[in-house]
């Protein structure tokens, strides 16, 4: 991600944003073929490519995520939430159901939301944050391979993001707010 | 052009939004995503055009017509249409080009030889934005109609890098002319409403 703003000039106009419709269509006729792309607030952004530290991380914290939660729920790694005007691809989603309840629709929120970040860490925090507090999802992980820490947002609240913060850092464990009695290794999530 | 800041309710760190290539746009407009819908592409994004007010609209025409009256038994005035700009396909009020209507059947043109645009509401857009990209295409003489300050910009000797070096403005009760007729003065006031 980058601060795409540094050339445009003070004054700006509107730009077209895209509702997630539009956004299927455009699809549909391939212009995001070989791309990632996602929608963010009508807008379509595009994002960082997957390092190796990013794409091994994800990897764990889902098979963590997996082992702890087990029949019930889904792990999903990389795929769409249909959040209002978003469509965000979170790195995982953490949703309730069984195989084949996400067929015909993305799912429109989650218990857990985790997003591994390197380059985009304020991006993350500011405007993801933002987008997940707004959909109501309970709990928003941030992975920060910079720091290497764990950023545990909780509390949602739809105009002031997320109302509770913790960092937690290596040596330390967390607990996710759906399996309150299974401590996990800050140790286990970073790589 | 409405201006918008869009910036006001957002955070200082901003993705890299997806751009589209003139190609792009043009399938997203066959697919009907724009229809009945005033859209431009600026580099790369596409924007929304405000909506024409009467004034704009009447300026419009009184330019138009004149432009048309001096210039249009040699080059074909358009208005309100596409220019194919690199990167960019943007919908001037006014462009003059050079040749005659059937010449563009199956492409924009890609350069004119005078452009203007009338604004109020967008008068810093069109400043900025607009004026580097006409001096970018190399048009020679870009004409802002600023309805708001009631004069007329005139923006000529296009630099890739820096816009436009000249700027003079005409105020009403004054006249200008056009490089293309350099022995036909034009009243201020005729072009303004």
């Amino acid at each position: 991600m980058v601060q795409a703003m540094e050339k445009t000039p003070a004054v700006t106009v509107e730009r077209r944003r895209f509702t997630p419709e539009e956004y299927h269509r455009m699809a549909e006729i391939g212009l995001f073929d070989g791309e990632r792309v996602e929608l963010i607030e009508g807008e379509i952004v595009q994002m960082a490519p997957i390092g190796p530290a990013h794409g091994e991380t994800v990897t764990v914290v889902a098979e963590v995520l997996w082992r702890l939660f087990g029949e019930g729920y889904r792990v999903r790694v990389q795929m769409p939430l249909s959040l209002g005007d978003s469509e965000p691809q979170p790195d995982i989603a953490l949703v309730p159901g069984k195989p084949g309840d996400y067929r015909d629709a993305h799912p429109s929120t989650a218990v857990l939301v985790v997003e591994v970040a390197q380059s985009s860490l304020e991006y993350d925090r500011q405007v993801k944050g933002l987008l997940y507090a707004r959909a109501g999802i309970p709990e928003y992980w941030l992975v920060n391979l910079e720091e290497r820490c764990v950023e545990v947002y909780r509390d949602p609240a739809p105009e002031l993001g997320y109302r509770w913060r913790r960092i937690y850092t290596p040596g330390e464990t967390l607990t996710c707010l759906q399996k309150p009695d299974s401590p996990i290794n800050v140790d286990a999530l970073l790589v | 052009m409405t201006m918008v800041q869009t910036l006001e309710n957002k955070p200082v760190v901003c993705a890299e939004r997806r751009r589209f290539t003139p190609e792009e746009y043009h399938r997203m407009a066959e697919i009907g995503l724009f229809d009945g819908e005033r859209v431009e592409l600026i580099e790369g994004e596409i924007v929304r055009m405000s909506p024409i007010g009467p004034a704009h609209t009447v300026c419009t025409h009184n330019v138009f017509s004149c432009f048309q009256q001096l210039l249009g038994d040699v080059f074909f005035v358009r208005m309100q249409s596409p220019l194919s700009l690199g990167d960019s396909e943007p919908e001037p009020d006014v462009a003059v080009v050079p040749g005659k209507p059937s010449d563009y059947r199956d492409a924009h043109p890609s350069t004119a030889v005078l452009v203007v645009e009338v604004a109020q509401s967008s008068l810093e857009y069109d400043r900025q934005v607009k004026g580097l990209l006409y001096a970018r295409a190399g048009i020679p003489e870009y004409w802002l109609v600023n309805l708001e300050d009631r004069c007329i910009e005139v923006y000529r000797d296009p630099d890739a890098q820096i816009g436009y070096r000249s700027r003079r403005i005409y105020k009403s009760g004054e006249a200008l002319t056009c490089l293309q007729k350099p022995d036909s003065p034009i009243s201020v006031d005729e072009l303004l409403v």
